[in-house]
C-alpha cells in the first residue's frame, strides 16, 4: 500500500475525533466532488466553472425521489450518479466546441441556467429556502441516522470513488485526456476525436459530482440553493487548485483544507465569504502550484539547507 | 398591442444595458486575455455609488458622472495591485483571483450598505411616463435607452475611429503585433481594464433607478455579461449589441406572460442559439 | 499504382487561394517530395490531406477511396500520419507516453478504455517501443519530452507519426532548425524508412531532396508548376525561375 493512501486511511479514522461527524462527512463528500472536477481541470485541462450544475441537479433529483417517492439509499445514489452524468453530458455538449475563455464563460452561464431554474421552481426546489426534508433512508438494514454510521458509509464510498478515479487516470482514457491537455492539435492528429473525449470527461466527472451531490443532500437533510450556485463551482475549483490540480490526491487534500477552514470561519463571522475571497487572492499571489507543490518546495529547500 | 410594444421597449432598454456590460467585459477579457469574474461586482458598485453620491450631494446628474469614474478608479487599482502580476499565470489562477475579488467586493457591499436591498428613484424630471402615442412609457427608461445607445455609439467611435481604439482592437487580435509596433502593452492593459470597469460602472449607475439596489445584482449581471460575450464574440461590438438586444427583448417578452421564467430565459435563449449556431452569432471560436 | 491522390484540390482563405487546383499522385512505396518557396502552400496542402480543414473544392483519394472532408481524427485511422514543421509533441509526457498515446489511437481495440492499465496493451506497447527504436530514442524513453534538445524533439516528432503504424507518412520539414550533424542523422533516418512507408516529404534543403526523393513536385503560389524525377526538376526552367523570384535564370 502506498503512502498517500495510508495517510488517507488514517485521516478517515482520526477525523471524527477532531471535528463533528457532519463536517468530517462533508470533507470526504467534497473530496469526491473534487475528484470529478479534477478530471476536467487537472487531467483534461478544461477549466469548468460550472461543476455545481451536476452536483446540485443530482442533489435535487435524488433528494426529491427520496423525499416524495421514498426510494432507498442505493437507488438514490444510482439516480444521483445518472443525473450528474446526464446534466454533464448536456452542458458538455454545448461547451466542448469552445476553448479558452469562451469555455469558462459558457460553463458559468449554463451553471446560471440551472441555478435560476432551481431558484424559480419553488414548488419542487423550495427556491431560496432550499429543499428541506430529505430523508436518510436505510440500506440493507443499516440505519444511517447515526451520524457516525453515515460517516462510515460516506468514507467507504469516498474510498471507492478514489479507487475508481485512480483506475480511470491510469487507464488509456486518462492518458488520452492528458494528451488533449498537453497538445490538443496533436491529439486530434494522432486519431482522437477531441470533442468527444472532452464530452466523456464531462460525463465521468459529472457522475462523480452527482454521487457527491446525493451524499450531501442526505448528510444535511436539505438541498440548499447554494449547492447549485456558481459560488459552489468556484469553491471546488479553489479546493482543487490549493491541493494541486496536477495529481490524483490534490483535490482530496484541497477539500480537506477548504472544508475545514470554511466551516471554522463560517461559525465565527457571517461575512466569512469575504475572508474566503481574501484567501483566494492570497493563494493566487503566493501559493501558485498548490499545497502539494509548496510541500515539495519546502522539503527541497530544507534538504538543501541541511547540506550546506 | 400597446402592452407588447411597451415590453419590447423595456427589452430594448435593458438590452442596451446588457450590451454595455458585455462590451466592457469583452474589452477586458479580449485585450487582457483573462476571465474577469469581478465584472459583475463592479457593476453593482456602480449602482450603489450612484445612489450614495446622489443622496449625499442631492444631484443625480453629477452622481451619474462621478459613480462610474469611482468604479473606473477601483478598476485601475485592481489592475495595478493584482491583475498585472497574473498575465503569465494560467486562466485557472486568473479565474480564482477575479472570483476571489468578486467575493470580496460583494461581501464589502453587504458590509457597507447592508444585506437588504433598497429602491432608488430616478430624478424628478425623469419620473412618470411619456405618451409615445401607442403607449405610455416611463421617461427614465427612455433616457436609459438613449444614454446607453449614445455610450455604445461613443465606444464604437472610439474603437473604430481613434488611433488608440485601433490599438485596442489590434490588442485583441494580435498582442505580439502591438508590442512590435512599440506600444506599451502594459499601459494598454491598464487602460482597457479601466475602460471596462467604467462601462460596468455606468451600466450599474443607470440600472439603479430601474431595478433598485441589492447585493445579488452583481452576480446576476455577471452571468448576463458572459452570455453577451459568448454569443457576440470577444471585442465584437456589433455582436455585443445584437446579443444584448436579443436576450433583453426575449426576457421582457417572456416576463410579460411568465414572470418566473424571466431570468432563466436569458440562459435558455443562449443555449438554444449555441445549439443551432455553435460558433455564436457572428462566427467565433 | 497511386496510393494517395488529389484532384484539382483548392483551398481559399477569403481572397487568398493557398492551394490552387493541385492534382498530385503519390505512388505506393515511393518517396514523393514537395518543394517550393515559403508561402507556396505546401503546409496547407498537408493540412488538407490530413483533414485539418476541408478543401474549398477538389478531391482527395486514398487507396482509391474518396476521403475528401474526412476529419483529422478519422484520417489517422485510415493510415495517414503526419509530422509537423513546428514541433508539436506532448511536453509533460515521457517519450514513451508520447508514442504510446499515438500508438493506442490506431490500436486494434479500445476495449477497457476506462479501466484497464496502459501496460495491459501489449501490442500497443510493442509498437510504441518500436517507434522510439526506429528514431533512436529508445534509451531515453523515460525522459520528459520538454527536456529534450531541439534535435531530439524533431526525432520524437517523427516517432509519434511512426507509432500509428501508418501506410502513408507525411513529413513536414523534418530537418527544420537542425544542425548539419543532426540533419545528416535525420536524412539517414528518412532514408532508412524509405520503402517501409509511402512518404510525402516537404523540405527546403535542396541537397536532402535531391538525394532521397523518387519524385518531386514543385509548388509556387499555391499551384503545381512542375513534377518529375530529381534530375528532371534540376533542369526545369520554370523551377529555377520560381526559386530565383522571376529573374531570368
Amino acid at each position: 500500500m502506498k503512502k498517500p493512501f495510508l495517510l488517507i486511511l488514517i485521516s478517515i479514522f482520526l477525523l471524527p475525533l477532531v471535528v463533528r461527524p457532519a463536517i468530517a462527512s462533508e470533507i470526504w463528500i467534497f473530496a469526491i466532488f473534487g475528484l470529478g472536477a479534477n478530471l476536467l481541470l487537472g487531467y483534461t485541462g478544461l477549466l469548468s466553472f460550472g461543476q455545481s450544475t451536476f452536483f446540485g441537479s443530482a442533489a435535487y433529483v435524488a433528494g426529491w425521489m427520496m423525499k416524495v417517492h421514498g426510494i432507498n439509499a442505493f437507488l438514490a445514489l444510482v439516480a444521483g450518479i445518472g443525473v450528474g452524468a446526464l446534466s454533464a453530458a448536456a452542458v458538455g455538449y454545448l461547451c466542448v466546441q469552445r476553448s479558452g475563455l469562451y469555455f469558462i464563460m459558457l460553463t458559468f452561464a449554463l451553471n446560471q441556467l440551472f441555478y435560476f431554474t432551481a431558484y424559480q421552481w419553488t414548488s419542487v426546489t423550495g427556491g431560496e429556502d432550499g429543499m428541506p426534508g430529505v430523508p436518510r433512508p436505510a440500506l440493507a438494514g443499516i440505519d444511517f441516522k447515526d451520524p457516525l454510521i453515515y460517516y462510515a458509509f460516506v468514507s467507504l464510498l469516498f474510498l471507492l470513488a478514489l479507487f475508481l478515479m485512480k483506475r480511470i487516470t491510469e487507464s488509456p482514457l486518462g492518458k488520452i485526456l492528458q494528451a488533449i491537455r498537453e497538445n490538443e492539435v496533436r491529439a486530434e492528429a494522432v486519431g482522437y476525436n477531441v470533442p468527444r473525449f472532452k464530452l466523456l470527461a464531462f460525463v465521468v466527472g459529472g457522475a462523480f459530482s452527482g454521487l457527491a451531490g446525493v451524499l450531501y443532500a442526505m448528510l444535511f437533510g436539505i438541498v440548499p440553493l447554494e449547492a447549485i450556485s456558481f459560488v459552489f463551482s468556484g469553491n471546488v475549483v479553489f479546493a482543487t487548485l490549493i491541493g494541486g490540480s496536477g495529481s490524483l490526491y490534490g483535490p482530496v487534500i484541497g477539500s480537506f483544507v477548504f472544508i475545514w477552514l470554511s466551516e471554522s470561519m463560517s461559525t465565527v463571522w457571517a461575512r466569512w465569504p469575504l475572508l474566503l475571497g481574501v484567501a483566494f487572492v492570497l493563494v493566487v499571489m503566493f501559493l501558485r502550484g498548490g499545497l502539494v507543490e509548496a510541500w515539495t518546495r519546502f522539503w527541497t529547500w530544507r534538504s538543501s539547507k541541511q547540506r550546506d | 398591442m400597446s402592452f407588447v410594444a411597451a415590453q419590447i421597449l423595456n427589452g430594448i432598454a435593458t438590452g442596451m444595458l446588457y450590451a454595455l456590460m458585455g462590451l466592457g467585459l469583452s474589452l477586458v477579457t479580449g485585450i487582457l486575455n483573462i476571465p474577469n469574474f469581478a465584472h459583475g461586482a463592479l457593476f453593482a458598485i456602480g449602482a450603489y455609488l450612484l445612489a450614495t453620491v446622489a443622496v449625499a450631494i442631492g444631484n443625480f446628474w453629477i452622481a451619474l458622472l462621478i459613480a462610474p469614474v469611482g468604479v473606473a478608479l477601483l478598476g485601475l487599482a485592481i489592475e495595478y495591485a493584482g491583475i498585472r502580476r497574473l498575465y503569465a499565470a494560467g486562466h485557472d489562477y486568473q479565474l480564482l483571483f477575479t472570483f476571489g475579488l468578486a467575493l470580496i467586493l460583494s461581501e464589502s457591499i453587504i458590509l457597507i450598505w447592508g444585506p437588504i436591498g433598497s429602491s432608488y428613484l430616478p430624478p424628478a424630471i425623469l419620473r412618470g411616463g411619456a405618451d409615445l402615442g401607442f403607449t405610455m412609457y416611463p421617461k427614465y427608461r427612455l433616457f436609459v435607452m438613449m444614454a446607453a445607445g449614445v455610450l455604445v455609439f461613443a465606444t464604437w467611435l472610439f474603437l473604430e475611429k481613434t488611433r488608440y481604439g485601433a490599438i485596442m482592437r489590434a490588442g485583441i487580435e494580435n498582442k505580439e503585433m502591438v508590442s512590435l509596433l512599440g506600444i506599451d502593452i502594459q499601459k494598454l492593459f491598464t487602460v482597457a481594464f479601466g475602460l471596462g470597469a467604467w462601462l460596468a460602472g455606468i451600466a450599474g449607475a443607470l440600472t439603479a433607478p430601474i431595478r433598485g439596489l441589492n447585493p445579488g445584482m452583481g452576480p446576476d449581471m455577471l452571468g448576463i455579461a458572459f452570455v453577451v460575450v459568448a454569443l457576440g464574440g470577444l471585442g465584437n461590438l456589433l455582436g455585443a449589441i445584437a446579443a444584448g438586444l436579443i436576450i433583453g427583448v426575449a426576457q421582457a417578452l417572456v416576463a410579460a406572460y411568465w414572470t418566473e421564467a424571466s431570468t432563466v430565459v436569458i440562459y435558455a435563449v443562449m443555449a438554444v442559439i449555441l445549439l443551432v449556431r455553435p460558433q455564436g452569432l457572428f462566427g467565433i471560436r | 499504382m497511386a496510393l494517395l491522390e488529389t484532384k484539382r484540390l483548392t483551398k481559399s482563405f477569403g481572397a487568398l487561394t493557398a492551394v490552387n487546383g493541385v492534382s498530385l499522385a503519390v505512388e505506393a512505396g515511393s518517396l514523393h517530395s514537395i518543394i517550393g518557396p515559403n508561402g507556396a502552400g505546401k503546409t496547407t496542402l498537408f493540412n488538407l490531406l490530413t483533414g485539418t480543414f476541408p478543401p474549398t473544392s477538389g478531391q482527395i483519394l486514398f487507396d482509391q477511396n474518396d476521403i475528401t472532408g474526412t476529419p483529422a481524427s478519422r484520417v489517422a485511422h485510415l493510415g495517414l500520419a503526419r509530422s509537423y514543421q513546428r514541433t508539436t509533441v506532448f511536453p509533460a509526457f515521457s517519450l514513451f507516453d508520447n508514442v504510446w498515446v499515438a500508438a493506442f489511437a490506431t490500436g486494434k481495440s479500445w476495449k477497457g478504455l476506462l479501466h484497464k492499465k496502459t501496460s495491459d496493451y501489449a501490442e500497443v506497447t510493442g509498437r510504441a517501443r518500436q517507434a522510439l527504436q526506429d528514431v533512436g530514442l529508445e534509451q531515453k524513453s523515460t525522459q520528459l519530452a520538454r527536456q529534450l534538445s531541439h534535435g531530439e524533439q524533431r526525432q520524437l516528432e517523427l516517432a509519434i507519426a511512426l507509432a500509428a503504424a501508418p501506410r502513408v507518412l507525411l513529413l513536414d520539414e523534418p530537418a527544420a532548425g537542425l544542425s548539419p550533424e543532426e540533419t545528416r542523422r535525420m536524412v539517414a533516418l528518412v532514408r532508412a524508412l524509405k520503402g517501409r512507408y509511402t512518404m510525402v516529404l516537404i523540405e527546403h534543403k535542396m541537397d536532402i531532396i535531391m538525394s532521397v526523393s523518387d519524385r518531386i513536385s514543385v509548388m509556387h503560389f499555391g499551384s503545381l508548376i512542375a513534377e518529375g524525377t530529381p534530375a528532371e526538376i534540376q533542369k526545369n526552367a520554370d523551377v529555377r525561375r520560381a526559386y530565383l523570384g522571376g529573374v531570368a535564370a
